[in-house]
């Protein structure tokens, strides 16, 4: 980054620490904090182990810091500036979930925005249909990069150590099913991942009743339980499909406990049906829940890699909430910038073809390209003047 | 309503604070009794009971708890706490606290409704619900290692997980288990552990007999296949699952391997980081309380931890039976 490029994130960031008011999280004097710098100079990529005992000293040290990202931890601990682990004695944590559109996709930005908000709403219903959390405490939180945050202070979870934590991650995500379990004739009616996990199964069998019959009997000698020589027994399972899947949407499953190709199907790993059944879960990311001693992006602060803002809301809100504007803190001034590579993007309800060279953009835009590295502030002073 | 415990009873549940109170009431102080008529013979029952937790072929006998008067037997619950906790192997009370639950368990199958009720009730299970609150199901059931008690395969409905009438005695047992569990093991002064030190040695032999007679010495061709397709993928840089490095850790751990043997393990990685690991190793093999069983090739499958089963696999349902029975295969040439 460029001296003029790093001067004009700096002002712009001063600017909105001097200017907003930035609620700390709860128990401020329990946590750990951690900052990381526009100024690369300093061999220490992030300060942390810091603690702060007043919300002011806390925004005064953004003013006079401006630091590029700003992280607390998830942990209370008795002692939070203690310089090793051991030392800061952990009481608890609140449960944290992301949401990072990396990991579900590929895309163009808004695209990759769109679909991990889909995730988060989908997340929030297991939370609270299924697993009871109540969405009074549920805090969502858009990190201003490419994702979501789900922060729950409940104390009835604060306790809990990884193991713990692991049983609610899997069950969002989907993992460790049992298939016999899943199978297994109950009484009650099926609810949770058994109604999921039906539902896949009775898509999936129709699935592959649709296809051509050669293709379907390919596909099923294709699975390692079945085998070229089982091509027979395919053709057979495939012309009673229709049956299955009315058990299955009746929840009868005695039967298919028993047949040959439904274990294959629902057995063999990395097949199209365990992808189908893995579409069904919510795809957050494990090692950030299960992990009990982890910062996380503060709330209210600007994002040093978008310039966007890390947006707190509630689950009620996140339905209405446009990330490329709602998160967008900056104004419409115009800057110039010396664009690395040609870029199409949206912002603030406008589409941007922006050339590689120089371009002229409104002043959020432009910290926006600054941030994520694929501009420089171009010509001019840098503060506009 | 007052539910009646006869002193009978207090002895097959030691751990109910009437239990305590009966021995409070006949013993004023430790020192007393440990060297008054009875002392002794606390004592011996209470290393029975260690002998017994790590005993692999004992049987549950309802009478071995009524062999001595009630309060003897519940001092000699409390004395074998304090010996474990002195013993400073981190095995001993996750054994003995298994047997502890086991044979209440077996008490509890024949106990009056009542009594039950408020057994359960001490360790804060309420056996007339038909559902658990999320949370506390998911603290009842970490420890235990079935995928069927997995929260992922449970019917869930409104924050509420479902209960079969028939796992209750389970997760009782489990419940017990962690409750006793829970103060191991015990601050103990140490004069008092010297005054116990013959004791103590005699069981730690015995404890290390057991250990060697059930795996001997860690002979790593005798690993089942989907333990040793984990450790290549650790030398090969893999980043495990976590179940991967669970099954690895408590796998090594059971057969005999220390903390610092398993680290050495994960230091084959090229990115290994001794830290974590060695925080990971430890919980795991627990040094931080719980020592936990590895898991059953069901469980394995379950994750998708089963590699290249082989014709051992097919008489096995748990990869420790594989490493026993192929270390008695490949054992007996070499004593030829
Ligand atoms: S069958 Fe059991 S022992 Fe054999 S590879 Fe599978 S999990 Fe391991």
């Amino acid at each position: 980054m460029k001296p003029a490029t790093l001067e004009f994130l700096k002002q712009r960031f001063t600017d909105y620490y001097k200017t907003s008011y930035i609620s700390v999280p709860s128990s401020l004097e329990q946590r750990e904090w951690g900052f990381i710098f526009f100024d690369t100079s300093s061999d220490v990529r992030m300060r942390r182990h810091m603690a702060f005992s007043d919300p002011r000293e806390l925004a005064d040290y953004l003013k006079n810091m401006v630091p590029a990202h700003v992280y607390y931890s998830t942990a209370y601990y008795s002692t939070p500036s203690a310089p090793t682990m051991n030392d800061k004695v952990w009481t608890g944590a609140d449960l944290i979930f992301d949401l990072d559109a990396d990991h579900i996709m590929r895309g163009p930005y808004t695209e990759m925005l769109a679909r991990v908000k889909e995730e988060t709403e989908k997340l929030i219903a297991m939370l609270t249909d299924e697993l009871g959390f109540s969405p009074r405490d549920l805090a969502v939180v858009f990190s201003g990069g490419r994702g979501y945050h789900i922060h729950i202070q409940s104390l009835a979870v604060r306790g809990w150590g990884s193991q713990e934590r692991r049983e609610i991650i899997d069950y969002v995500c989907g993992t460790g099913i049992d298939p016999a379990v899943m199978l297994t004739q109950s009484d009650a009616a099926p609810a949770g991942w058994r109604q999921r996990y039906l539902d896949a199964l009775r898509e999936h069998l129709l699935w592959l009743k649709s296809l051509p019959e050669e293709e379907g009997i390919h596909t099923l000698t294709g699975i390692k339980g079945v085998g070229k020589r089982g091509a027979a027994d395919a053709a057979a399972f495939l012309a009673e499909i229709d049956d299955l899947a009315r058990d299955l949407e009746e929840y009868r499953t005695r039967t298919l406990l028993g047949s040959r190709m439904v274990k294959a199907i629902v057995t063999e790993e990395g097949s199209a049906f365990e992808q189908r059944l893995r579409e069904k879960g919510a795809h957050a990311d494990e090692p950030v829940t299960t992990d009990i001693k982890r910062l996380i992006r503060m709330p209210g602060s600007l994002h040093g890699g978008s310039g966007m803002r890390v947006v707190p809301l509630s689950a009620g809100e996140l339905a209405g909430f446009e990330p490329l504007e709602d998160a967008v803190v900056f104004g419409d001034r115009s800057v110039k910038v010396d664009m690395k590579m040609a870029i199409t993007t949206a912002m603030n309800g406008n589409t941007y073809q922006l050339q590689k060279g120089t371009n002229t953009v409104p002043e959020a835009l432009a910290v926006f390209v600054c941030c994520r590295g694929m501009a420089e502030i171009a010509g001019e002073k840098a503060d506009g003047s | 309503m007052v539910i009646a415990f006869d002193y009978k009873d207090l002895a097959k549940y030691p751990f109910l604070k009437e239990s305590e109170q009966l021995v409070r009431k006949h013993f004023d102080s430790l020192d007393r009794f440990l060297s008054g008529p009875r002392g002794d013979e606390a004592l011996q029952r209470a290393k029975e009971r260690i002998l017994d937790a790590i005993d692999p072929k004992w049987e549950f006998r309802e009478e071995d708890a009524h062999r001595l008067p009630p309060e003897i037997e519940i001092a000699s619950y409390a004395l074998a706490r304090i010996l474990v906790s002195c013993a400073g192997d981190r095995l001993l009370p996750e054994r003995l606290t298994r047997y502890e639950a086991i044979a209440v368990s077996h008490f509890l199958e024949s106990e009056e409704a009542e009594k039950k009720r408020y057994v359960a009730q001490f360790v804060g299970l309420d056996l007339a619900k038909s559902s658990l609150p999320v949370p506390e199901y998911i603290e009842l059931i970490t420890q235990l290692r079935d995928a069927r008690w997995r929260l992922i395969n449970r019917d869930i409905q409104s924050g509420l997980v479902r209960l079969e009438a028939a796992e209750y005695d389970e997760l009782l047992r489990e419940r017990i288990r962690v409750v006793l569990l829970r103060n191991l093991p015990l601050r103990v002064p140490s004069t008092l552990c010297e005054r116990f030190a013959p004791i103590i040695d005699e069981i730690g032999a015995a404890y290390q007999q057991q250990m060697l007679e059930q795996f001997g010495a860690v002979e790593e061709e005798a690993f089942p296949p989907c333990i040793g397709g984990l450790i290549g993928a650790v030398t090969a840089g893999t980043n495990l699952t976590h179940m991967g490095r669970f099954a690895i850790t408590a796998f090594l751990h059971t057969i005999g391997m220390n903390t610092f043997q398993i680290g050495e393990v994960f230091a084959r990685a090229p990115d290994f980081d001794p830290e974590k690991t060695m925080y990971q190793v430890e919980h795991i093999s627990g040094s931080s309380g719980t020592a936990y069983t590895p898991p059953s090739c069901a469980t394995m499958r379950t994750f998708g931890l089963c590699l290249n089963r082989d014709a051992i696999c097919e008489q096995v349902n748990h990869p420790l039976s594989y490493y026993r029975r192929k270390k008695k295969k490949i054992g007996k040439p070499k004593q030829a």
